[in-house]
């Protein structure tokens, strides 16, 4: 560490490439690329050469190079993964082909509606002669011959990748193992065999099954690109090698990551929750609402205790406005991932009049190409950046970090022609209302993870990042009566920001429905210790290391229920005492979820481990103080308490940085945000130069 | 700010109060739909039981059930004798229910002391008596054998639960403590929503919360008419034949409509449609109401919202004491198949109306259940769908259903259902040339196959499984499924499409086929390229690509051209 001190990471956006430099000073040194969808470490190359060489750095002196991808996602929603041939017990052949989709919202009325494309055609899909039942035991051997004739047909369709999941493996593995064994024989050995019982060892078998799938279609592609970043870096003279953030909040060593690729997928937002919580946390603040607003979508993450809230099942390209993505849309893939609620709307998102006469918001967004019009580059549609544009919230000159200069003209045009005119409105109070959209849809976010959780916001912190999370905080904190907002130093390239912060994790689960009355400790206490091992090997960390850290949960549910929770288990062995206590935790929990708890018999459904290598971090040094707290300068900008445009001070972070509070409205300028403080509103700047907002 | 400009506000706030009180039902009920991943109903309705907004999961069938209930409420229990904390329940299928198992609860929101809005929540509960388990009743002749009916009552005050209807309702459910976690359940869900529009009408102000909610019906309203406006004015007529009704074999019965297209409005007049019957082949008017909306609204911009703005162009007339407007004490424990009578029926006078959008008949709805006989009691209650007609310019959807646009995820999994009752699924599969032949194919059917590990009794409610879907405009006929009996040793034996507790014994294998889709326009004149896809996916078989689609495969699984050509000059010829 000492001879290679400095940590690099970078951060894909579907715009720009966010790269962060840290050194041993505690400075955080930032750099924006354009990103470079057709090879994405083009852009992340360019990114840090130009961090390297602002700070001075020596390539060989990185330490740490920590990533944030989209290469799993994209693949995903784009469906240019690998070709992956599907084997599954007989008479299940159908399985993905039939789905598990729902309709919602206005599909259910649309007699055009099309269920989802089955992420593998029919054609490869496979069934083999065997048969587990419920409680793991063989009703059906394994057709050894069958098996080796499914191989080589699968040998014949030349794929690049085999999935398989039989019925109940959960509960007995081994017809899977022997199957992808057989299957070996007759498959090249570049061709990675990927089954179910390894990936994720859960009941119900269409999410087990797209979840190894989603393993077996990224990973080759995963394994591939990293191949070639670490390529790029060594040429460069950066050796260390490369690792990837987990949807989870921790980060994979590059092998793992081509191993277990369905846990990138939630790669970037995650990183931006990491960020969020180290900035709370740096102010004594554990309580948290994570907020994050870019381009075309805005992300919340409820953080208690210093923890987010992590969930069990995520829906790639899900859909849905009210709850996040929606069960039975999108691909379900089963891995941890911090828990976003995520709404289609940001910066981009476009501005239009419905043929009812009403002013709507989004789900279409002008995306970085062509862009708000005020970008200039060809958008003609107003936006939200347009309104906030109009409404004095966005310094032209000084968008994205500079990158780009908006045109206040064409911004003004489009809210004229498209909204204002239309309904006979001023421009002010037409672009007004977009912005007022845009919060109640931000909001709806917010309130996903927070009130709809039984969780009540008012004593949380809500920490906004993002290009457009500072300009829209305030109003969104006004609907849930929150009261402190954070806008941490360097917001733009949040989540950059917080891949530094991160440990190397990985998780385990494994599934036994056990009555509580019926289970053994010592069984459990088995299961966890296995889960712990497998999870401590692939991180190469022995298990009396200090830098282990292991957490254990387990899933309960009243028997009959459907519905599980997580509850944490204490370290060690297990007593009966301590299954009680389990089952108490399920009960306290269940009331604070659901507002009443009967006293009914609980199951224990799922085991889950949580293995984590800890990293030590460099510190963020404090700033020299500002000289005498002057704004830069004024402009115009609206708030309708003050009785629609009036003029406000323009501040940067260092004019104001660790000295007292001052009031509203202002804006502060920043390189790649703008934060927007309304009248009842103060802001102060501390020494790190994060920004805090209290309002009176 | 202009009220009219942030309208999407409210309406916003108004859904994810709805979205969040069926969050909450979901999450604590215990009813086996639930478990398997049902949603909940959750709507917001004004104090006349008008449509306001519903949660993203309601179906139409559940948020009119909501609505029509809730006028019977309030005649017995007037909105001035309700108390803030009150909560209401029914199932009285005669006022606004669907039947008995299905349980409805609204609760008053007080707007400056009166009750303004009802929240309303509507879950198909595990159990509330009746002849059979879980409410699937198929050969009652009477409401009475269905189950517990549960007049309007004042479920729960401010006190919480009320003693004496708890302990009625836990003496009439097989599944005592699962039914009042249901019920609880609903409660939590319908004040969760309550509490939202509470503090809407906080925010906002009662004046504006009443207006804003007038501006979104009649918003909602302006744009249906101008819809309706877009089809060719017109009478269009049509009929569905149901099988039977599960008990005279011989005895088909029909649901007849007409649909007249006037201007920016729309009759839908079911006259014609036969008497109702003393067998559970009944609707409620709520459910029947909803099918024929739905079907309606197929053939419009699905964007427009649904609430009452939308139902105010449609005059839907519902014959009393027909099929589609039951009266007690007719049952109406298998109101889904007068239900999708109604649906149909709508969909393809509709079809006529509008050929651009036009939709050929698909199977529908295969509901059943497997009971245990003796003691540990399980119960294994689901359904399985038939495919989808074809659709102008497209194949229909294969095991879907059209019913209320739902999806399959609510179909169960096999792994859940085997660790839950000693069944072994063997296989669900698509049933190859299932699908109505045409230049869209209609939707496939599946199998499913169940190997019974202990003796049990089987309910079946289908329907299209004796008379098939027919093809449009020169497209085929779906293949009819059907339920079967398949002994260990023996021969399949296959079952009417409605029974009641057949007994089935360990060993014996029950088989539920699904009825495929029509197809539309003329098999011949799909692409060569389509076929061959179909046959290599196992969706049609070689022999009917030859026989109904004109295309002959060479054994590589290309077609033969010369044969093919030849073969579909034959076809377009005939």
């Amino acid at each position: 560490m000492i001879s290679r001190p400095y940590a690099l990471a970078a951060d894909v956006g579907g715009t720009f490439t966010d790269v962060v430099l840290s050194g041993p000073d505690g400075r955080l040194h930032v750099a924006k690329a354009l990103s470079t969808p057709s090879d994405p470490t083009t852009g992340i190359l360019t990114g840090i050469k130009l961090v390297l060489d602002g700070a001075g750095v020596d390539p060989g002196s990185v330490g740490r190079v920590v990533h944030a991808t989209t290469i799993a996602t994209n693949a995903i929603l784009e469906r240019k993964g690998a070709q992956v041939a599907f084997v599954t017990t007989r008479g299940f052949r159908s399985m993905l082909a039939l789905g598990r989709y729902a309709r919602v919202e206005e599909d259910r009325f649309d007699i055009f509606f099309e269920p989802p494309q089955p992420p593998v055609p029919l054609t490869s899909c496979f069934e083999v002669s065997e048969r587990v039942t419920a409680d793991g035991s063989v009703l059906v051997p394994l057709d050894e011959e069958g098996a080796r004739q499914v191989g080589e047909h699968i040998a014949e369709l030349g794929v690049d990748a085999v999935a398989i999941c039989l019925l109940h493996s959960y509960a007995n593995p081994e017809h899977e193992r022997r199957l992808a064994a057989i299957l070996r024989t007759a498959l090249p050995a570049e061709v990675p065999i990927v089954a179910s019982s390894e990936i994720f060892p859960e009941l119900r078998e269409y999410e087990r099954s797209t979840t190894t799938l989603m393993s077996a279609y990224v990973g080759p592609l995963m394994t591939r690109y990293l191949g070639t970043l670490e390529q790029r870096l060594r040429e460069i003279g950066i050796t260390a090698r490369v690792q990837v953030m987990e949807s989870g909040g921790g980060v994979m060593s590059a092998e793992l990551a081509g191993a277990r690729a369905v846990a990138t997928i939630e790669s970037g937002p995650a990183a931006g929750v990491i960020a969020s919580r180290m900035t709370g946390l740096a102010l004594g603040r554990p309580d948290l609402i994570s907020f994050d607003m870019g381009g075309t979508t805005a992300k919340a993450c409820l953080i208690r205790g210093g923890q987010p809230d992590i969930t069990r099942e995520f829906h790639v390209g899900g859909k849905g406005s009210f709850g996040g993505r929606r069960a039975g849309t999108g691909v379900p893939i089963k891995v941890p991932a911090i828990d976003l609620a995520e709404v289609g709307a940001g910066g981009g998102s476009i501005a239009w009049i419905d043929e009812g006469g009403s002013l709507r918001v989004g789900p279409r967004s002008a995306g970085s190409e062509p862009g708000p019009a005020c970008y200039g580059l060809g958008g003609s549609q107003p936006t939200v950046t347009d309104a906030n544009l109009v409404l004095g919230y966005l310094d032209p000159a000084a968008f994205a970090g500079g990158h780009l200069r908006l045109d206040p003209a064409r911004g003004e045009e489009a809210i004229d022609r498209e909204l204002a005119w239309p309904l006979g409105v001023s421009r002010a109070e037409a672009a007004a209302a977009v912005h007022e959209i845009a919060n109640a849809i931000m909001a709806s976010a917010v309130h996903v993870v927070s009130v709809q959780r039984g969780i009540d916001p008012r004593g949380y912190a809500l920490v906004a990042f993002g290009g457009a999370g500072p300009m829209h905080a305030a109003r969104v904190a006004e609907r849930f009566d929150i009261t402190t907002i954070i806008v941490p130093a360097a917001c733009g390239v949040g989540s950059a920001a917080g891949l530094l912060a991160t440990d190397l994790s990985t998780d385990r689960v494994a599934t036994r429905l056990v009555r509580h009355a019926d289970a053994d400790p010592a069984e459990l206490a088995g299961i966890y210790r296995d889960l712990t091992a497998s999870g401590a090997r692939d991180l190469a960390i022995g298990l009396d290391d200090a830098a282990l850290a292991v957490t254990r949960t387990a899933d309960i549910r009243y028997l009959g229920q459907a519905h599980d929770l997580s509850v944490p288990v204490p370290e060690g062995e297990l007593s009966k005492a301590d299954l009680d206590e389990l089952a108490e935790r399920f009960y306290a929990r269940y009331l604070a979820v659901y507002g009443s708890a009967p006293r009914d018999p609980v199951e224990f459904v799922s085991y889950r481990v949580r293995v984590t290598r800890r990293i030590e971090h460099q510190e963020f040094s404090a700033l020299p103080p500002a000289q005498d707290g002057s704004p830069a300068g004024v402009r115009q900008a609206y708030f309708a308490e003050s009785g629609g445009f009036i003029e406000v001070p323009v501040y940067t972070r260092d004019r104001r940085r660790a000295l007292g509070p001052v009031a509203g409205p202002l804006v502060v300028q920043d390189a790649e945000s703008t934060v927007v403080v309304p009248p009842g509103w103060s802001m102060t700047v501390d020494a790190a130069d994060v920004i805090t907002l209290e309002r009176s | 700010m202009s009220d009219a400009l942030t309208a999407e506000v409210l309406r916003n706030a108004l859904m994810v109060a709805a979205e969040e009180a069926s969050i909450v039902v979901v999450r604590s009920a215990y009813s086996t739909f639930i478990v398997e991943g049902s949603d909940a109903s959750a709507a917001i309705l004004d104090s006349g039981g008008r449509l306001i907004a519903q949660s993203v999961a309601t179906t139409l069938a559940n948020s009119m059930s909501l609505s029509l209930a809730v006028p019977h409420i309030v005649d017995v229990y007037p909105l001035a004798t309700m108390a803030p904390g009150d909560v209401f329940a029914t199932n009285d299928a005669y006022q606004g229910g669907i039947h008995t198992n299905d349980i409805i609860v609204v609760r008053p929101v007080f707007v400056e002391g009166a009750v303004e809005f009802f929240t309303g929540t509507l879950i198909h509960v595990s159990d509330l008596g009746g002849m059979s388990a879980g409410g699937m009743a198929a050969l009652a002749t009477d409401i009475f054998l269905e189950g517990l009916q549960l007049p309007p009552v004042r479920i729960a005050s401010q006190a919480g639960l009320d003693a004496a209807i708890e302990r009625i309702l836990r003496l009439n459910s097989r599944t005592p403590d699962k039914v009042i976690g249901d019920v609880r359940a609903l409660i939590a869900g319908a004040t969760t929503a309550a509490r939202r529009v509470e503090t809407l009408a906080d925010e906002l102000g009662p004046a504006a919360l009443r207006q804003g909610v007038a501006d979104y019906l009649a918003y909602t309203e302006a744009r249906m008419r101008r819809a309706l406006a877009g089809l060719t004015p017109g009478v269009y007529r049509a009929e569905y034949p149901i099988d039977d009704d599960g008990i005279h074999l011989d005895r088909p019965l029909a649901v007849r409509v007409t649909v007249t297209i006037d201007g920016d409005q729309a009759v839908l007049d079911f006259e014609g449609t036969d008497p109702q019957v003393p067998a559970a082949v009944n609707s409620s008017v709520s459910q029947a109401l909803a099918g024929a909306v739905f079907a309606v609204r197929c053939f419009l911009d699905p964007t427009i919202p649904m609430n009452d703005g939308s139902l105010r162009p449609l005059s839907v007339r519902l014959p009393v004491g027909s099929l589609v407007n039951a009266q007690s004490p007719f049952p109406c424990g298998g109101r889904f198949v007068a239900v999708y009578a109604a649906m149909e029926a709508v969909l393809q006078a509709m079809s006529d109306a509008a050929p651009s959008h036009a939709i050929a008949p698909s199977g529908i709805l295969q509901p059943f259940s497997i009971a245990a006989r003796h003691a540990p009691f399980w119960i294994h209650l689901s359904y399985d769908y038939g495919g989808v007609g074809a659709r102008a310019g497209r194949d229909g959807p294969d095991a879907t259903g059209i019913h209320f646009g739902l999806g399959r995820n609510s179909v169960p999994q096999v792994e859940p259902v085997e660790v839950r009752s000693p069944l072994v699924v063997e296989a669900i599969e698509y049933i190859p040339d299932s699908g109505g032949p045409g230049r869209w194919r209609g939707g496939l059917g599946t199998r499913t196959t169940f190997r019974l590990l202990d003796d049990a009794d089987i309910t079946t409610r289908g329907d299209r499984l004796r008379f098939a879907p027919p093809g449009r405009d020169g497209g085929g006929g779906g293949r009819l499924g059907g339920f079967y009996r398949v002994p260990a040793a023996g021969d399949p034996e296959r079952l009417a499409s409605k029974n009641n507790n057949v007994r089935f014994r360990a060993g014996d294998a029950f088989v539920v086929e699904t009825t495929g889709g029509g197809g539309l326009g003329p098999p011949h004149e799909r692409p060569v390229d389509t076929v061959c896809r179909d046959v290599a996916e196992g969706r049609v078989s070689a022999a009917a690509a030859a026989k109904q689609y004109g295309v002959v495969l060479s054994g590589d699984g290309m077609a033969d051209q010369a044969a093919t050509e030849q073969r579909r000059q034959q076809m377009a010829g005939r």
